[in-house]
């Protein structure tokens, strides 16, 4: 079966759990968005996703084209297919983007086989070009020194350069100002396609403006409380998250 | 700087009165020396052979003038007197207290607030104990807080388990001297659970010619417990070098606090060679404030051993070092466990031909996770003759640990004494406020009453520094 | 007059050929050199001197932290040149690499080849010889400079050594404005089980006159070896020169590099230094800041595995006002390797405003490594800018968990972020060229390690 599959996913950090039992489908060629108030636990499903190491699985599976990924390393995940654009793409001193994707490309080539490298810069120029990224960034260090909206811009140049299944975009709207935004929003909407599942999440609505979604999700404490079309996304806008929460607390009291 | 700040008589701690001392050793150290010392003071044979044995290892270890600094070879020890008392036994009262004793209270400024503390405060006049009242309210909690010669009589159970624990007698050759010489310094010991509101305090003095110091202080914290101690001295001028040799030990247990303040300020012809260290158990915290003004020569690297997973270790030191001496401080923290932070901030200045020097030392060893340490060392050059050294050695072993280390070097910028300057401040006063502006948020750590009194020492010595 | 006598009548108590033969466990070999008579002299003092200073002992604050076991001289040999195809397969394996003015090739301190490709360097006035031809023809050059600096790290001892039994190494003197566009290598080699060799270079670079100098050092193969070497750089009035010392030895070396930095008024050195050799790798760098507006860069970079142990002491020798230096050096260590750095900043009584950093780096990558830092601070003068800092840490675990993220394999992450950490350094060199081959040398020993 060809999608990524969470099914009543638990997870915890430091003995807090986050992930309280959430399930969710996304199939290839569709684009659902996660929101949610502060604290609901959606950069957490993000990083649990990912694999990251601070956080621990206590339930459930996630199933990638019908393959467990939850016992693999993150980057076994990643070779596998699946992208996450961080919220806060990390800093890596030293370490040139040129050099850091052409070991993320060469990482997914068959064992023994070396890049081609006229064929890889010529790719990775085409991306660049699309994401308005100047060639000079190539030899600086991964994210050092970059603005908010060049980290962004490179997360999404990464997913491009590395053709994921499924791309997890988290938060990639926050700290962009309005031309960024479009710049990248463009950069993912290009990327969309019948073999491409996305998973976006955001707090604001305005994100998907740019992106439009086919599916909207609302999470509250740890799971999916809601989901209908993008009008749903509409009414978050005007009405807040409130509403949806106080729902929550009268279906579910003292739930703690 | 208002005027009065600087109307600071310099005389404090340049006094002495008629001594009168019934029990004294003579000079020199010899087994004799130190079975007088045990018979006068009526101790145990334990400690007896503890004394003698301690003498031995004194005369085995050489003078650490392979690192440290060649003026230790101005000590005569055949030419210091190691014990005497003035027969007096620790007093209860404040009535009790003779009148010249009280007198050097109110020459040393000691404020009337403080005075009332007196009530709670051990105060060392020569190497006996001449006055020890515990507060009521302290003893109630059960706190015993008394003589080192008292303790190790009354208290033997607690006192055996951890005295020369954390210091071993060979730590070094002058642990080793003041493990055969010891007296007075003082016991406490702090019930499970105790919160002692009041610091404890204990002023030492030095009041007599070629008279060395030795004061033994065993500080223990049992679970959960908080105390802090407050040391300070001042010293009378003489012609020759006197030793002072303390060995102060303390124990924090599981979740216990400890802070241990000193504000040093012997007179320039002595010599300070002391060994500070605490054990820290789990979750427990040692904070050593200490503050070195006097001395001809001060060597202290106050320490704490991170015994236990989660214990703090903190060392906030103060140095100044004016003409002609030479203060050699800084800090040893030894990592023992899992999860365990030390904090070394260290500022001297140096003033004159002061010359101010770190130590340091900073251990992680194999298979420890999660450790922690932070070192600042920042040092200030007052005049062209000055000097400063650091001289940091740090070991980390394995991942998973953070060690850092920094220092630097600088000096007042003209700069800014010349725009303190054109708004009317004379260049003392100016050099006084940029002095006290480099240590300020170390000195807002210490105790009210120390803050104060050590700004008007700064001030002092700024004044002197200049024109 | 009556010391020079005195020198003469002690020659015939030294015994020639104990003075040429120490450390020699082995076969006695023959002097077969016949030095001029002021280097002979200075070969047999040097061996009474080494004689007479008592090896390091653990108490030593110079050799504190040190493995002082592994200093054992028992059992090293002097080299015997090595066979006629030993040396065209070393002069073959020394090809390639970077374009260079001229490169000399020295086996076991015997010279296998000197090419001299930029010709018009003699024309300059540039001499740049083996240093045993320069002993011969420019005694006063040589002789000014040759083992004058004080050795004040703590192995005066094996300075000594070194002065009792060089023969081998690499003389340059530039004259003044003299501009040499490519560096001037050399590369050293150790063969054969149990020898030693005894490398020296001597730079002297005019009046504002710029140059690049190379050492690199070899081990021919996998055997265990004793390198004892030497390398006195003099940059005169408005000199700049770039120095790079490549340690490559076997990894069954015991290996010292001594190095004394001589930088004139409104002179400029770099020096810089990669480690990867050897067993127990002692360096020792002076910098003397001995005019006003000179400036020393010291920069090292060592790749630390297996048991191997680099011990590094520094001292950045402020003489001078308005000097500056700074210091960077950076180790990785993995498996239970060692290092030790002390570094000391002297900034003598007068030598006001002077900028002087020093700054190492000790990344963790194994629970066994050990890094020990000993960085110093000794003002004597005032207006100056002094600040050091140590740290030690392992690879960021969130940049890791980023790395993998993209699907890059664990080993292969913390090999770039290793790498990412050395980088800074040899960027701080300011030169691609020898900066790729520095990193080629580093990425082959991640390779086999």
């Amino acid at each position: 079966m060809k999608s990524l599959v969470i099914k009543d996913l638990h997870a915890s950090v430091a003995g807090n759990e986050i992930i309280r039992g959430l399930s969710l489908v996304i199939e290839p060629g569709k684009v659902h968005a996660i929101m949610g108030p502060n604290g609901s636990g959606k950069s957490t499903l993000a990083k649990v996703l990912g694999g990251h190491p601070d956080y621990e699985v206590t339930g459930g599976e996630v199933l990638m084209d019908g393959e467990e990924i939850l016992g693999m390393e993150p980057d076994d995940r990643a070779r596998k297919g699946l992208f996450i654009a961080f919220q806060y793409p990390m800093e890596i001193p030293g370490v040139s983007n040129a050099n850091f994707l052409r070991a993320a490309v060469q990482a997914r080539l068959p064992e023994g086989e070396t890049l081609d490298a006229t064929e890889y810069y010529g790719r990775l120029y085409e991306k660049m070009d699309l994401l308005e990224i100047d060639r000079k960034f190539t030899s600086r260090s991964v994210n050092e020194g970059f603005s908010g909206g060049e980290k962004k811009r490179n997360e999404i140049l990464q997913m491009a350069l590395l053709e994921p299944r499924y791309a997890i975009l988290d938060e990639t709207d926050s700290g962009l100002d309005i031309d960024a935004l479009k710049i990248v929003s463009n950069g993912v909407n290009t990327l969309r396609g019948p073999n491409l599942g996305v998973l976006l999440i955001t707090h604001y609505q305005r994100l998907l403006n740019y992106i439009v979604p086919d599916v909207v999700h609302v999470m509250v404490r740890g799971r999916i409380v809601r989901t209908g079309g993008k009008e749903l996304a509409l009414a978050l806008e005007e009405q807040g998250y409130d509403w949806i929460i106080k729902e929550e607390e009268l279906e579910e009291p003292a739930a703690v | 700087m208002p005027a009065e700040t600087i109307d600071i008589d310099r005389s404090v701690g340049d006094f002495s009165y008629p001594e009168s001392h019934e029990f004294d050793a003579g000079t020199g150290l010899t087994r004799d020396t130190i079975n007088y010392i045990v018979d006068v003071k009526g101790e145990p044979d334990w400690i007896r052979d503890f004394r003698l044995k301690a003498l031995e290892t004194f005369e085995s270890k050489p003078m650490p003038t392979h690192w440290a600094s060649h003026d230790l070879d101005a000590i005569h020890f055949d030419k210091i007197r190691y014990y005497l008392a003035n027969g007096q036994r620790p007093t209860r009262s404040w009535d009790e207290v003779p009148e010249d004793v009280k007198r050097t209270f109110e020459r040393l400024g000691i404020p009337e607030q403080e005075r009332k503390f007196l009530a709670g405060v051990e105060a060392q006049f020569d190497s006996e104990a001449v006055y020890s009242n515990i507060k009521a309210a302290v003893g109630e909690q059960g706190v015993i807080f008394t003589g080192s010669t008292e303790g190790l009589k009354n208290h033997p159970e607690l006192f055996k388990k951890w005295f020369g624990k954390v210091i071993p007698t060979g730590d070094n050759k002058f642990s080793a001297l003041n493990s055969a010489v010891f007296s007075g310094g003082s016991f406490i010991y702090v019930p499970p659970g105790v919160k002692v509101k009041h610091p404890l305090q204990a002023y030492f003095r030095i009041n007599a010619e070629n008279f060395g110091q030795f004061e033994r202080t065993l500080i223990i914290a049992d679970e959960g417990s908080e105390v802090m101690y407050m040391e300070g001295c001042t010293a009378p001028k003489f012609e020759t070098a006197t030793l002072h040799s303390a060995v102060v030990e303390l124990v924090a247990m599981k979740g216990a606090k400890i802070q241990y303040v000193t504000v040093q300020n012997w007179s320039p012809n002595v010599f300070n060679l002391v060994t500070k260290r605490a054990i820290a158990h789990e979750e427990a915290e040692v904070k050593w404030i200490d503050c070195n003004i006097g001395s001809r020569l001060t060597m202290k690297y106050p320490g704490v051993v991170l015994k236990g997973r989660k214990a703090r270790g903190e060392v906030l030191s103060i140095a100044l070092a004016s003409n002609g001496q030479h203060q050699d401080t800084g800090a040893k923290m030894i990592h023992a466990a899992d999860e365990t932070t030390s904090n070394i901030i260290s500022k001297s200045i140096s003033v004159g031909t002061g010359r101010a020097t770190y130590r340091g030392l900073v251990h992680v060893p194999r298979h420890l996770k999660h450790c922690k340490n932070n070192t600042e060392c920042d040092a200030l050059l007052i005049n062209a003759h000055s000097r400063t050294d650091t001289y940091p050695a740090i070991t980390v072993r394995g991942t998973g640990n953070a060690v850092q280390h920094e220092a630097s070097v600088s000096q007042v910028s003209a700069e800014q004494i010349f725009y303190m300057q054109q708004r009317g401040l004379s260049e003392g006063q100016a050099m006084s406020l940029s002095v006290n502006g480099f240590v300020n948020d170390l000195v807002r750590q210490f105790p009210m009453e120390y803050s104060v009194e050590l700004k008007r020492l700064i001030d002092l010595e700024m004044e002197g520094s200049v024109g | 007059m009556s010391t020079a006598i005195a020198s003469t009548e002690e020659r015939p108590r030294i015994n020639r050929d104990e003075a040429a033969l120490i450390l020699t466990s082995g076969p006695a070999e023959q002097e077969n050199h016949e030095f001029a008579d002021w280097f002979s002299q200075l070969r047999f003092d040097a061996w009474k001197t080494f004689q007479e200073i008592p090896p390091p002992a653990r108490t030593d604050e110079a050799w504190r932290f040190a493995t002082i076991k592994a200093l054992d001289l028992a059992g090293w040999a002097r080299p015997v040149p090595v066979a006629e195809s030993v040396a065209s397969e070393l002069i073959q394996r020394s090809s390639g690499g970077l374009e260079t003015a001229g490169r000399m090739i020295f086996a076991n301190d015997q010279l296998l080849s000197r090419e001299l490709r930029a010709k018009e360097l003699e024309a300059q006035g540039v001499i740049w010889k083996p240093l045993e031809q320069a002993i011969a023809e420019h005694e006063a050059l040589v002789s000014r400079h040759f083992m004058t600096q004080e050795v004040v790290l703590g192995s005066r001892k094996y300075a000594a050594l070194h002065q009792a039994n060089v023969r081998a190494g690499t003389f340059i003197y530039v004259p003044r404005n003299v501009e040499i566009a490519l560096p001037l290598e050399t590369i050293h080699w150790l063969h054969g089980r149990n020898h030693s060799v005894f490398p020296h270079t001597l730079i002297i670079v005019g009046e504002n006159s710029k140059v690049t100098v190379i050492d690199r050092f070899h081990g021919a193969g996998g055997e265990a070896g004793f390198a004892c070497g030497v390398n006195d750089l003099f940059l005169e009035r408005g000199a700049k020169l770039t120095y790079v010392n490549v340690q490559d030895w076997s990894r069954e070396t015991l290996a010292f590099q001594i190095n004394s930095t001589t930088v004139g008024r409104d002179a400029s050195a770099i020096n810089m230094a990669l480690n990867l050799g050897g067993k127990y790798a002692r360096t020792e760098s002076v910098s003397r800041l001995l005019g006003e507006g000179g400036r020393s860069d010291m920069l090292a970079l060592s790749v630390a595995d297996g048991t191997q142990e680099f011990d590094q002491r520094t001292l950045q020798d402020h003489r001078k006002p308005d000097t500056a230096s700074d210091l960077l050096y950076k180790n990785s260590l993995d498996d239970q390797a060692r290092t030790i750095f002390a570094g000391l900043i002297r900034v003598e009584p007068g030598s006001h405003r002077t900028d002087a950093y020093q700054k190492v780096r000790n990344l963790l990558l194994s629970d066994d490594a050990e890094a020990n830092s000993m960085p110093g601070l000794e003002i004597l003068a005032d207006e100056v800018r002094c600040t050091h800092g140590a740290t030690s840490g392992q690879l960021g675990e969130e940049e890791l968990f980023y790395m993998l993220a993209r699907g890059i394999p664990r080993r292969e992450a913390q090999r770039l972020m290793v790498f990412g950490f050395l980088n800074e350094v040899i960027e701080r060199l300011g030169d691609k060229k020898i900066g790729d081959e520095l990193r080629e040398l580093m990425r082959r020993k991640f390779a086999a390690g």
